[in-house]
């Protein structure tokens, strides 16, 4: 893996002129977004600069760096000294400064957030365990911790934690971090390793514990560089600094990662807000990003009512021919669609965590009622004149469902997709709350965002497909239903 | 041949018949005529398996009918209600071949069959393109009678087929339906609730009154000997007096 990411590194570096910056970023949302805000900064100087972003994780970074593949990385002084210098045991900021100009490396100073590890539970288990600060950790062993597979295998991770507080949990296992947080919240595990930035803390309600002993060393965020890059490139840089408390990080890091805004955008909100520097993103079209948005919203849409008629169809034959099976399935459904989208979004959750999932599984269950009501109405419906003759003329069941029944319930049938699919199209904007994306990203982020503009990116293509789906069932039941 | 055997039968809420014994003979037409409720179309229903009896038995050529056997039966036996059953989704061509294709005939042996039964029917050609909902009241029974003629069935149950029509119509249809089962000499049951209708077509005529059959005969035997006070006031109540 790593060997093909220097591979990788070189081939983008090569392709690269001589003269432009080389900026990477790490593979999580506040590397890019940062090396994103540098890129921008300086390419309004003038200073021709390219992003190579989520290139790796710190190794690649470093060892890419120091080959020449990029020029500047955002990086963090507690892992630079507790992993890429740790055989230097640095104490100071100073000595790590001196250390870096040693292996040609110029490093800013602290963009004026420290983004150490916390570890991190949620509120209500927290105050019912009486646990306020990480020492409290020592008295409940049976606690289940799930740490991000770094702070598992890092020196001033788990192995440390474990021993400066003398923790007795026997139940710690490694998972990925965004893995992590659905557990975290599902109930899984009790305890998880946090960045101080996440944007996940305030949208799950976590509490982060204090690091009464200190253990933690510093993680001030800061700009690292080939000590040979031009001496504007450093100031630009330089600029940064003091720039970000961790409070304005972590909101960035939500419109990124909650809200799903490019970080390019993200990056260059900020620059506008806070330098007065408008940049030039790069960003995709404005229709792009609808065009993405409506594969992600038709993706939702399409799997789930697909799914939705092949339940919900044969299920309304069943009821048609079974009067104990139509009490039962109406009841459920009858049921499920009194329940709120988004309450229904949040029972999902701990089963299907996050993402595409629950909103597929919501907007199945919201297209069942429907379809199943109108496929036992529209069987239902058929005068018994014309069952019996089908049935007079020596065909069987299934001969007459397929020949008789079915089509001439096809209106009614059509009609009940017809309402699921435009149900859907609206719902599926709920699906931006759980990470689904579609149109209610845009939507959402403009509601938070206070961005007119945005809500209408959203809501204007969401109408639009509804009414698309409108008129294309609209032929297909004039396609479908021949009689006169 | 038709043969009920003391049956019985009811509704959710009421007896519909009360031990009917009949027999249908071969080559012969039979009306059976009754006041509304009287059970004479739960009778045809009884002979294509469309209800059950609870006591008794029906036979068709001498097999009885059982929910093995019957899709079998229901082959060898046409029915054509009072509003035509015919399917609005499918054409006119597409109603009267569903069963045959269904039990996948010769392609060649349908065209030749449905050209067979235009003939008979008395239709054009083009009418068969059409859907039912483009026909008129008496096209579409002509039609239902060729989709209850298709598989050449002995057997033809008619219930009521010319009620829905106006007079003219009706008229015209009768005459060629009479003429029609007189060449085809199959079995025919036919309900209906006019006794002129009866007369015009049978010489057996099969009166029934709450479940049971009241009298048979022919139209003379009716008017000169009436069975009970319940067939004379029938007599009076139709206002005809044709001669038989």
């Amino acid at each position: 893996m790593l060997r093909w990411s220097g591979v990788l590194l070189m081939i983008l570096a090569t392709s690269a002129s001589a003269r432009e910056v080389i900026v990477g970023s790490k593979v999580f949302t506040e590397s890019v977004i940062l090396a994103e805000l540098a890129t921008q900064l300086l390419d309004a100087r003038g200073i021709e600069t390219v992003h190579r972003r989520e290139l790796g994780g710190t190794s690649v970074l470093w060892s890419g760096m120091l080959r020449g593949d990029i020029d500047c990385y955002p990086e963090y002084t507690g892992t630079l000294r507790g992993e890429v210098l740790a055989s230097k045991s640095l104490q100071s900021d100073a000595q790590l400064r001196e250390a870096l100009a040693q292996m040609g490396v110029w490093a800013s100073g602290s963009l004026g957030f420290d983004n150490t590890y916390v570890l991190g539970m949620r509120k209500d288990v927290a105050q019912r365990l009486s646990i306020v600060r990480m020492s409290d950790l020592a008295q409940h062993p049976e606690l289940r911790f799930g740490f991000s597979n770094e702070f598992m295998r890092r020196a001033d991770g788990w192995p440390g934690v474990k021993q400066a507080y003398g923790l007795p949990q026997s139940d710690v296992r490694g998972m990925q971090h965004d893995l992590a947080y659905r557990a975290l919240v599902s109930g899984a595990i009790d305890v998880t390793d946090l960045y101080a930035t996440d944007a996940e803390i305030a949208h799950y309600d976590l509490f982060a514990l204090p690091d009464d002993r200190r253990f933690f060393p510093n993680y001030d965020a800061i700009f690292v560089c080939r000590s040979s890059v031009a001496e504007d490139v450093k100031q630009v840089l330089q600029s940064l600094e003091n720039a970000i408390d961790a409070q304005t990080m972590a909101g960035l890091n939500a419109q990124a990662k909650l809200d799903r805004l490019d970080e390019r955008y993200v990056a260059q909100r900020f620059a506008v807000e806070r330098f007065d520097v408008t940049t030039s993103a790069g960003l995709d079209t404005r229709m792009s990003r609808i065009w993405q948005r409506t594969r992600e919203h038709l993706g939702m849409v399409a799997v789930s009512l697909v799914a939705a008629i092949v339940i919900a169809v044969p299920l309304g034959i069943a009821a048609y021919r079974n009067r104990n099976v139509a009490r039962v399935a109406f009841a459920i459904a009858d049921v499920l669609q009194t329940v709120p989208a988004l309450a229904l979004l949040v029972f999902l959750i701990p089963w299907l965590g996050i993402g595409y999932g629950p909103a597929i599984a919501a907007l199945f269950l919201y297209s069942l009622l429907p379809i199943l009501r109108n496929t036992h109405a529209g069987l239902a419906d058929i005068g018994r004149d014309l069952r019996e003759s089908a049935e007079a003329l020596g065909l069987s069941p299934a001969a007459q469902l397929r020949y008789i029944e079915l089509p001439l319930a096809a209106r009614s049938i059509i009609a009940g997709i017809r309402t699921a699919a435009v149900i859907n199209i609206g719902t599926a904007t709920l699906g931006a709350l759980i990470g689904a994306g579609g149109y209610g990203q845009p939507i959402l982020a403009g509601i938070r965002l206070d961005d007119l503009g945005l809500i209408l990116e959203g809501a204007i293509p969401a109408a639009l497909l509804a009414l698309l789906a409108q008129g294309l069932f609209g032929v297909l039941e004039r396609r479908l239903v021949k009689a006169k | 041949m038709i043969v009920y055997e003391d049956v019985a039968h009811a509704y959710a809420q009421a007896p519909s018949l009360r031990g009917v014994t009949l027999r249908v003979p071969d080559a012969a037409t039979t009306a059976l005529i009754g006041p509304s409720g009287c059970g004479k179309s739960t009778l045809l229903k009884l002979a294509v398996g469309l209800v059950w009896p609870m006591r008794g038995s029906v036979t068709v050529d001498g097999e009885r009918l059982t929910t093995e056997n019957i899709r079998r039966i229901r082959h060898r036996i046409g029915y054509v209600i009072q509003s035509g059953g015919l399917f609005p989704h499918l054409t006119a061509k597409d109603n009267v071949t569903l069963a045959a294709r269904y039990l996948r005939r010769d392609r060649a042996w349908i065209d030749a069959r449905v050209a067979e039964l235009l003939e008979i029917v008395q239709l054009p050609f083009e009418l068969l393109d059409r859907y039912p909902g483009e026909l008129s009241g008496g096209q579409r029974q002509r039609v239902s009678l060729m989709r209850a003629l298709m598989l050449e069935p002995e057997v033809l149950l008619l219930d009521e087929p010319l009620g829905a029509l106006d007079p003219m119509v009706r008229f015209g249809l009768q005459e060629d339906l009479k003429s029609l089962f007189a060449r085809l000499r199959k079995s025919v049951l036919l309900v209906t609730h006019d006794l002129a209708e009866a007369a015009f077509f049978s010489n057996r005529i099969v009166l029934m009154h709450e479940g049971r059959i009241v009298q048979e005969g022919s139209y003379r035997d009716l008017v000169e000997r009436p069975a009970n006070e319940f067939v004379r006031t029938f007599l009076r109540a139709q206002r005809v007096t044709p001669d038989a």
